[in-house]
This record gives structure tokens, sequence and C-alpha cells, in this order.
């Protein structure tokens, strides 16, 4: 291999850990969740991997925070802002790579990140989620 | 269909009878709809009033299901048939007798379904927020109770000695299903009340009381966390919402003998022969939407049932039941047309199978709304244009809706349906809280997505009701007392007219 390419090849490699978006497709939160409850095919293949979901941001359960809960219809009112119950299949929790604005609850947003599934309690807020976005970034749609 | 047949029936009779002013028979005379309404004019024409006494009445109020939300969902039920919608007739659209109801409260002219609810069941318009009582009552204030509660309609056909049940998808302890077993100065009191009020139980409580009188036989609906603790989980994971130590399951079960069904399996299992009162609470807080539904019953399931076991529960007495589709109402509330119209069929499923089970000789079927949504329309859309999605123009030289899209003043579409509030709202908050926005050019496919929000105009976290007039549609005996335009109360009145006539 000549010195050029192995450079521009290294380059390369080099700069893809920074790149967070997957493969460019942007799946819907209900993607994630078998009809009846669940987690659907989709949701396991893709754990651990990067994803791109679109949705909303639910106002947030307290400022400052590096989490949010990701709806897939505006909803005006957290859902499930109370620690525990059944876990809904219109929602995701979502943490974030860093502090963030807030954006109104009916903007539309995709949050890229990496999916994780299992159930996991925030130690700040109690909150008890089974679907999460870690590491992640978002812009609006 | 029992409309069609009459209408062939009386074609033989109807063609020959219309004549232009010189008796020659009119160009129109064999168009279809010219057909049609002649053989309508025939069916009205042989209409007769049923004086008999009802020996059973139900009630089926779709919450928040006004004329407009019916129209949307009479054109969804209708294009899911393959139709354009229009034409399409649900199962209440056919029976014989309408009025319209204004629906305002004593103190709201836009009401809630709690001052609605008791109206309906108590005879009496009230104010907004507060269940079984009077308008003397202040919402939340416990010590104007005394002296001021109303009997409910379940309360009076009980004492005739009929059975009675509530069905809805709400809670169970929601405002409809509550204004039939509740007095309560306010219909949040759901599951507690607040410290120092020692004039009423709360609602939850209100209904095993209710089941223990034997007022009520069969309870089912949405609302589990109402009726355990805090430290009991619930069947499907829930936390409950009453202190700890309290559970009104365990007393329903244990010292009123009743059957607990929280799932598929449990409600297919309650016995039928009216043996033992039944309580169904499906889900934690609201049942699922139709649209999302999975191991609950549905509404027509849950109608059926109630009606078999009244049935038995009541013999030659006879039954009342309550059925409410409670959730059209929330839809409306998240401005998600989809959902609504979905919840919607399941009422218009509930309604027919509930004319189906019962005989119009000696049943009351009554299908109505509390009250309106903040729901319109747009035009001008061509027939076939999906109710869900955009406004597509009218074909001059067709029937059907040409391909090309009405445009607004911004150049972009728009959707047959709109809100006039709601979180669908363009107008978004930006950095600094002010609000602004431009409507988005939405395409066919995002429009009729489930979760679509139609666009409104004015921003609100939750869409509002409105005061507009809804419809009550009934068929049975003394459904011909539902006439003209009338006030919500007067619902009560003419159940009570029916079931005591001589």
């Amino acid at each position: 291999m000549n010195r050029r390419s192995f450079l521009l090849t290294s380059a390369a490699a080099l700069a893809l850990p920074r790149v967070v978006l997957a493969n460019g497709e942007t799946h819907r939160l209900r993607d994630f969740y078998a009809p009846g409850g669940g987690l659907s095919d989709l949701a396991r293949a893709l754990e651990g991997k990067p994803v791109t979901v679109a949705g909303f941001m639910a106002p947030p359960l307290k400022a400052d925070s590096q989490f949010f809960v990701l709806t897939k219809q505006p909803m005006a009112v957290c859902p499930f802002c109370e620690t525990e119950a059944d876990w809904p299949d219109n929602i995701m929790a979502v943490y974030t790579q860093r502090k963030f604005r807030v954006i109104a609850f009916n903007r539309k947003i995709e949050t890229s990140g990496t999916l994780s599934l299992g159930a996991y309690r925030d130690p700040d807020t109690g909150f008890l989620s089974m679907v999460r976005i870690e590491d992640a970034r978002f812009r609006r749609a | 269909m029992k409309h069609i047949a009459t209408s062939v029936l009386a074609l033989a009779v109807a063609s020959a009878a219309v004549a232009d002013g010189h008796g020659n028979s009119l160009p129109q005379a064999d168009n279809e709809w010219f057909t049609s309404a002649q053989a309508e004019i025939q069916a009205q024409l042989a209409k007769r009033d049923n004086t008999n006494r009802a020996l059973n009445i139900i009630l089926m109020i779709s919450d928040g299901n006004g004329v407009g939300t019916n129209y949307a969902s009479r054109l969804f039920a209708g294009q899911q048939e393959g139709g354009f919608g229009d034409e399409y007739v649900q199962p209440h659209e056919a029976f014989p007798n309408l009025a319209l109801v204004k629906t305002y409260n004593a103190n709201a002219q836009t009401p809630d379904s709690a001052g609605t609810g008791t109206a309906m069941m108590s005879g009496i318009k009230t104010k907004a927020g507060i269940v079984g009582v009077n308008q003397n009552v202040n919402r939340g204030d416990c010590s104007t109770i005394k002296g001021n509660t109303v009997e409910t309609f379940n309360e009076i056909m009980s004492e005739m000695g009929k059975a009675t049940g509530i069905v809805s998808t709400a809670r169970i302890t929601h405002a409809t299903p509550a204004s039939a077993y509740a007095k309560s100065v306010d219909r949040n009191f759901e599951a507690s009340v607040p410290e120092g009020c020692d004039a009423q139980k709360d609602i939850a409580t209100q209904l095993i009381d209710a089941m223990e009188a034997g007022v009520i036989d069969v309870a089912m609906g949405g609302g589990r966390r109402n009726f355990h603790g805090s430290d009991i989980i619930g069947e499907e994971g829930g936390k409950g919402r009453r202190a700890e130590g309290e559970n009104l399951i365990a007393r329903a079960t244990d010292e009123l003998g009743a059957h607990y069904a929280w799932n598929l399996e449990s409600f297919n299992a309650a016995p039928m022969d009216g043996s033992k009162p039944v309580l169904g609470l499906f889900h934690g807080s609201h049942m699922q939407y139709e649209a999302d539904r999975g191991d609950e019953p549905s509404l027509a399931d849950m109608t059926a049932a109630a009606i078999k076991m009244l049935e038995a529960k009541g013999g030659d007495n006879g039954f009342f039941l309550q059925v409410e589709a409670g959730r059209v109402d929330h839809a409306n509330h998240g401005g998600n047309l989809a959902r609504v119209v979905r919840d919607q069929k399941a009422m218009a499923d509930a309604v027919a199978i509930a004319d189906e089970l019962t005989d119009d000789a000696d049943t009351l079927i009554i299908v109505t709304a509390d009250h309106e949504h903040a729901l319109a329309f747009n035009g001008y859309c061509g027939r076939g244009s999906d109710i869900l999605g955009l406004c597509y123009k009218i074909d001059g030289n067709g029937i059907a809706h040409s391909d090309e899209l009405e445009i607004a003043s911004d150049g972009k579409p728009y959707t047959v349906a709109g809100y006039l509030n709601g979180p669908g709202s363009v107008l978004i908050e930006q950095v600094g809280g002010e609000y602004f926005g431009s409507r988005p050019n939405v395409s066919q496919e995002e429009a009729t997505d489930i979760d679509y929000l139609q666009q409104a105009a004015i921003p609100k976290s939750s869409e509002t009701h409105s005061g507009e007039d809804v419809a009550v549609y009934a068929k049975g005996p003394f459904a011909h007392l539902f006439d003209g335009t009338i006030e919500q109360n007067v619902v009560f009145h003419v159940m009570h007219h029916a079931a005591t006539a001589e």
C-alpha cells in the first residue's frame, strides 16, 4: 500500500468514532416496541449500536440535567414523571453527552446515540427506564 | 341492513308518487339520490311511537363525541370499508329518533364531563367539575356538600329492582362513570379526599360502597391504581394511589364475593349468570386506546358481557347500563384525530352489539356525547379525501377527488381536519419565551400517520372542550321524547319516564 493511501485510510479511521449517526436511518419510537408490549426484534438487534430516533422532548423533570424523556407525540406534561409504573411504549429515556437547552415540547427533534436496553434507575431523579439512548445528541428535525 | 330492505320495498310505492305541477314525472325520478330520499320519506311515515314501559335502558355516552367529532368518525369508518366515507351510516345514525343537546353547565359555557354527567344521570344541571351534587356546591369545598347531594339514575333503577352496571374505557372513577354512583365536591377526589374533609368519601370507596349496597352489580373499566395502596403493586406492576394498607379490591372480592378481572383471561372467566358482582379494573389508569389495545377487552366486549350479566341478575325486572367510550375525549385533548376516530369506531361496535343483544320493544338505547371539542374542518375537499389526511381538490369531471392538493395562501397544503387549539399548534415556544412559527409542509404520509397531531392555531398543552351542541340518538320505548333542541338534563327525564310509564 503506498504511503499516501495509508495515511488517508488511517485519518479516516481516526475520524470514525466521532460520527454518532448510524446508517442514516431515522427510526420511530414505535419501531422499538412489539404490539401488545415488550421490545421488538429491531430493538434487540440494535442494542448497543448507534441509533437515530425521531420524537419530541417532554418538559424536563429538572433544569440543567443531561436527561430528558423522548416522546412519540408532543406531550406538554412529562408523561410518566412518576418513579414507577408500567413502562409505556411511547417514550424513551435520553441521556445526553452534554447539558442542553430545553426545546419546546411540540418541536420535532431527532436524537442520536447508543441504544441501551434493560432496567436502570436514574440516581438523581429515581426515574426507572427500560429503554435508553445514551451518549446522545439531538437536532431539530 | 334493515334500512335498505325498507327502501326497496318502498320504491314500488314511491316512484309513482312524485310528479311536477302538471302531473308529469320529474326528470330526476330515477336518480339514485331521489329514489333513496323517497324511500326515507316512506320509512319516516311508517314510524310509530313505542309507548311500552322500558324494561331495560342502556345509556351510551361517547365522551367528547360531538357532531364534528362524530362526523370525522363516520368518514373514517366508511373509508376503512373502502367507501368515500360521507355516505356511511354508523349504527346510532340509523336510530329513528334524534335531538340536539345543549351541554352547558350551570357555571360553564364550556362544560366538562362531571357537570354534564350529573345532568344526564341526575336530571339537573350543575357546576363544572362536580358529580352527584347540585349547583349550590362550591368545587373542592367539602363543607358545602351537606344537603346538596342528588340521587343518580343507577340508584333509582336499583330501587326499582333492576340490575345496574357501568362500563368505561376511562378510569372507572373518572367523571362520567362516577356520575352513576358518586357524590363529590370535586371530580378529582378519585382515590382520596383532602385532609379535614369528613363530609364525603373518595370516589373509589363510593363505588365499592355502591356495590356493597347492591346499587351497582357490574363495574368495568380502568383505574386500578385508585383501589389499592402505594404499598401494593397492581397486577401489571403499578403503584397504588391510596394510603398504605388500603385495598378496595380485596374488600370487593373478600367481603362482597365479587369476581375481580384485570386482563382478558380473568375477563373471560367472569361469571355471566349474575351470581356475583363483577369488578373489572383493566389498567392502572385509563384503558388503552383502541388503536393500541393489548391484553384488555374492547368496549364492545365489555358491553356485551355487562348486558348478559345484568340480564341474568335483573331477570323480569330488567337492567340499566351506562356505557362510556371514555377516550375519544382524551385523543381529542391530545390533538390526535387518528386515535379519536378509532375509539369512536370501538364505541360504534359497542352500540351495534347492544342493539343486537336487546329487543327494540322493551329496551331503550340512547347514544350521545357529553360535550364537543375544538375540532373543525377545512374545504374544499373532493370526495374520498382521507379524513385524517390532506384536502384534495374537487374534480369537476368526476366523483372522486382530483390528484391535486388544495393549497393555502402560504403555498402549502392542509389537512381536512384541524384543531382550534392544542399541542398541535404551529406556534412554538422559542428560546426566550415568545411563541411563533409557520405551518409545516406536511405530506399525506405524515398526515395519515397514527401519531400525527393535526395543525392547530392556539397553543395549549391540552386541547379544550367546546360548548357546541351534541346529538342524542335513541331507539326503543319513548325514544320519540327526544326531539328538537333540548337541555342535556332532559336525557335523565326521558329515561325516567320510559322506566316508569304506565
